[in-house]
Formats: structure tokens, sequence, C-alpha cells
């Protein structure tokens, strides 16, 4: 086992142990902390599936953006009680059935198929880089439109969570 | 690639499957959107493992966007949740029953 492939399964078992205990820890802040754990290691392992750009996003929004917004909702809301009441609800069983059933059904759904091989064409001449240069060209060649549609999300987004939160005045 | 994209498939099979079982156990509303997120970040594990196997920045590109679409979504849920609040102070989602009857 190379180097990169024992820091590879190192990457995934931490992920996993930490969105394990992402999920069930009982302070809400506890869970956010080891949410970032998971987008770092996330991140680590995009770097070494050759996704360079994805996971300098992935450091940048998610765990630079996304998580600093959960935790400034966390502070905001002011649950002093949280920690004293139930973590799950009483229906929890049901609820790890259905995570492990499908997760056991895609591992048993691949397991029996062979992925057919990776195609060996214009790719085997110039390998295929996740730099920003080659990811960039990308955005504005092809996937222009796409990427034109992103910013108009995010603009109805930012629209639709100023006029939720907004508070309202007396009397309207 | 380092390692063959069955194993980045399964790990993001299992991650996928400790999101669903957070959103469905948890009763804090605030956790079950991070369970989404956790959810989220398992398929973008699928979509890089893909890329890579096939040599194809498709599918880098769509994590991107699936990147993108998952801040549009933090920004409405946790305006949600704060309106929500608003009325209601907490982030139970048991009792939010007002569409009950």
């Amino acid at each position: 086992m190379s180097l990169l492939s024992a820091i590879f399964y190192y990457m995934a078992a931490a992920s996993v142990v930490s969105a394990l205990l992402a999920v069930t820890r009982r302070n809400p802040v506890h869970s956010m902390l080891w949410v970032l754990a998971l987008f770092l290691h996330v991140a680590g392992i995009f770097l070494l599936l050759n996704a360079e750009f994805l996971a300098v996003v992935q450091v940048i929004v998610y765990a630079g953006a996304i998580l600093i917004f959960y935790l400034f909702i966390v502070m905001l809301l002011d649950l002093p009680d949280e920690e004293a009441r139930p973590r799950f609800g009483s229906h929890w069983p049901f609820a790890a059935a259905v995570g492990l059933s499908f997760a056991a059904l895609v591992w048993l759904a691949h397991s029996g198929s062979e992925l057919a091989p990776a195609a060996r064409g214009v790719s085997a001449e110039r390998p295929m880089q996740g730099g920003l240069s080659e990811v960039g060209m990308a955005l504005f060649g092809p996937f222009t439109l796409p990427f034109e549609m992103a910013s108009i999300v995010l603009l109805a987004a930012i629209l639709g969570a100023v006029v939720l939160a907004r508070r309202r005045a007396a009397g309207s | 690639m380092i390692v063959p994209v069955g194993t980045v498939l399964v790990l993001s099979a299992i991650l996928f499957g400790i999101g669903i079982f957070g959103f469905l156990a948890r009763r804090n509303i605030i956790l079950m959107l991070i369970s989404v997120e956790v959810m989220l970040n398992a398929v973008n594990l699928s979509l890089a493992g893909f890329s890579g196997h096939h040599e194809d920045l498709r599918g880098q590109i769509l994590a991107l966007f699936v990147i993108a679409v998952a801040a549009a979504e933090v920004g409405v849920g946790l305006g949600l949740v704060i309106a929500l609040n608003r009325n209601k102070p907490g982030a139970a989602v048991a009792d939010l029953t007002k569409l009950k009857w």
C-alpha cells in the first residue's frame, strides 16, 4: 500500500467517524465542529482525487461560509435547554435502519457490478487536471449557461432569506 | 487514481447513510439541515470519484453547482429557522404542529 492510499484510507475513516459524531452529539456546537472536521477531511479526499479546485471551494464555501452561518444561527437562537432534551425522536431505530439499509444496498449494488474501465481516448494524451485553469475554461466555455443560472439561483436565495428573516413591522 | 473508484463510492454511500440517519432521527431542525449538508458532501464525493475515474471534468463542474445550490439552500433554510423561531421559540421539529388538525 503506497503512502497516498494510506492517506486516503485515513481520510475516509476520519470522515466517517466525524460524520457519525456530528449526527449524534448532544450539544449543537459540538456537532458543528465535527461537521467542520468532516468537511476538511472530504477536502483532503478531493485533493487525492485530482480535484484541487473543488477542494479549495470545499474549504472556502463549506467550511468557511456555510458552517459559520450555521454557527451564527445556533448562537443567535440561544437554545439553553437543548442539552437537557433527548437528541433523537422516539423513532430513531427506524431512521438507523433506513440509513444502514441504504449504505448496505449501495455497497451490494456496487459489489455485484463491475464499473466500465476508464475510457482511454483523448484523455490519455492529455491527462485531466482539476486545477483552476481547466475548471475555469470549462465553466466559461461549455458551462456558461448553467454558471449564469447558478448566479440567478443564488440571487433568488438571497432575496428569499431576506424576506423570510425580516422582522415584520408592527401592524403590517 | 490512487484508489479504485469503488472505494470512493462505498465511502460516499456510508456518509450518505449517516446523513439519512441524522436527518430522520434528530429532533433539532438545525441539526437536520446539517445532516442534509453531510448527504450533499457524500454526493460531491461520488461525483469527484466518477470524474477521476473517467478523467472527465464534468463531474467536478457538477459538484461545483451542487455546492452553489447547497449555499442557496442553507440561506433559505436558516431564514426559515429564524422565522419559525420568532413565532415559537425553540428548534424542535416536534413542536411545529400548526398545520396539523
